[in-house]
């Protein structure tokens, strides 16, 4: 893969590096980072690289690190701070004001058989309503089939925070082509494991006894920290096995 | 009984008995009393028509002036306070779940001196489906709005309603920085980018 081009705020898109489809009839996308300007001008609001996607006609800024924004539609893990009379009151990310997440949002629940989450629980959410003028607001069930998709207490386990950008590579449909993240493929042959990834930075492992919960998260968060390469993770995956 | 040329509120001005109590003034213990700080002027009731019987002319009125009448001469001045189903123009501050709080600015035809602080329910944004109404779908901070007071309220909040064609939001800002116009009664268009945002939009005529 090329070297995609580094890019500031401000800076003018060299022209070669906006992808040229060979369908010309789908509309380029603007992904994160990008803001166009009418009628014709494309300007990075963010620091980072500059990726392509010629197969989507996608361009975005790929920056690593910062606050998570809230942004309708994402997976994330909130814990449950207190309840009020109709919604939980949760926390998204640390410092910023608590998400809603409503009672009744979630699947097979009515108003007589209300979820029991006292606070510190851990729920797996999709975020329905964010913008900079309100509170976000979340919920764990898919408003039009009435299903959980998934969502829900995460019981038991451990939370563990990474990278805004860690998380992403997780949450891939394929991390180890993709991301390069093959650490966890390493550790599945040996521990088997069960893992949640928040797109806030935050992941949820859960694995038989804290050491083994434990050496998970401490493969992930190493690979976060010192941004591993594919060596690299083969040999902290062989070194945190050999410890348990 | 004369009455002093400046009151200050709880003053009593005159007995209720020769006297009705105009703007600024309350009945207390017979007395006709300040409710507020300014000049006492007393002026002659306008008399209706009657049908023919004979009745002693009704009794003048004292009423003390708020300052923003003072520029006018005229002791017959609208009040500027908001009273119930009286249409006021008014700009969005805050926006919650539960409630759009705003700054009144105009009474009918009246700019307020100081604004006074209204709050749109989620239930009185529309007539029609008022469960399935979402206060950002309706109003965004920075809106004015056109509205009906529905209640005098308590200590800090008018009660507002936008439940009618001609109420809602009258001027809006995209989130590009333009002023947009209306298409519809649930969406404004941003002429520069093209983009449309849906408010809750008052009947333009």
């Amino acid at each position: 893969m090329a070297l995609s081009p580094l890019v500031l705020p401000g800076d003018p898109i060299p022209p070669g590096a906006l992808p040229t489809s060979s369908n010309p009839s789908i509309p380029l996308k603007l992904g994160p980072g990008l803001r166009h300007i009418p009628p014709d001008r494309i300007v990075p609001v963010v620091a980072g690289e500059l990726c392509i996607d010629h197969k989507k006609n996608a361009v975005w800024v790929e920056t690593n690190g910062g606050r998570y924004i809230p942004t309708a539609g994402d997976l994330i893990l909130a814990t449950v701070h207190h309840s009020t009379s109709d919604s939980f009151s949760c926390s998204i990310s640390p410092h910023t004001p608590f998400a809603s997440l409503p009672h009744l949002a979630f699947a097979g629940v009515t108003r007589k058989t209300r979820p029991q989450l006292n606070p510190g629980s851990l729920v797996y959410a999709r975020i329905a309503l964010a913008n900079k003028h309100m509170d976000p607001e979340i919920e764990c069930v898919n408003p039009a089939t009435g299903k959980s998709d998934g969502m829900g207490e995460l019981k038991g386990g451990m939370l563990f925070d990474v990278s805004l950008g860690m998380s992403r590579r997780l949450m891939m449909p394929n991390p180890s082509a993709q991301g390069s993240m093959v650490i966890l493929d390493e550790i599945a042959e040996k521990v088997p494991f069960e893992m949640a990834v928040g797109r806030n930075g935050r992941v949820w492992v859960d694995a038989e006894g804290v050491a083994k919960t434990l050496v998970v998260g401490r493969a992930i968060q190493e690979t976060d920290e010192g941004n591993l390469g594919v060596d690299e993770q083969r040999k902290v995956a062989k070194r945190l096995l050999r410890d348990l | 009984m004369a009455y002093p040329s400046i009151a200050i509120p709880g003053q009593p001005l005159g007995l209720s008995s020769q006297y009705a109590s105009g703007p600024g003034t309350h009945v207390q213990n017979a007395h006709i009393c300040a409710s507020i700080l300014g000049p006492v002027v007393e002026y002659a009731q306008d008399t209706k028509a009657s049908s023919g019987k004979t009745r002693d002319s009704p009794p003048p009125v004292l009423s003390v002036q708020r300052s923003a009448q003072l520029v006018s001469n005229d002791a017959a001045l609208t009040n500027v306070l908001p009273e119930v189903d009286a249409v006021v123009l008014a700009r969005v501050t805050r926006i919650n779940p539960r409630q759009a709080t705003v700054a009144i600015l105009v009474v009918g035809e009246t700019v307020c001196s100081d604004e006074f602080q209204g709050l749109i329910r989620v239930q009185d944004v529309r007539a029609t489906e008022k469960d399935k109404v979402k206060i950002f779908s309706s109003f965004r901070p920075g809106d004015i709005v056109r509205a009906q007071v529905i209640s005098l309220g308590d200590q800090s909040n008018y009660y507002l309603s936008t439940a009618g064609n001609h109420l809602g939001v009258v001027m809006a800002t995209s989130d590009g920085g333009n002023t947009m116009y209306p298409i519809s009664w649930k969406e404004f268009k941003d002429p520069v980018t093209g983009v449309t945002e849906s408010r809750k939009v008052a009947k333009p005529f």
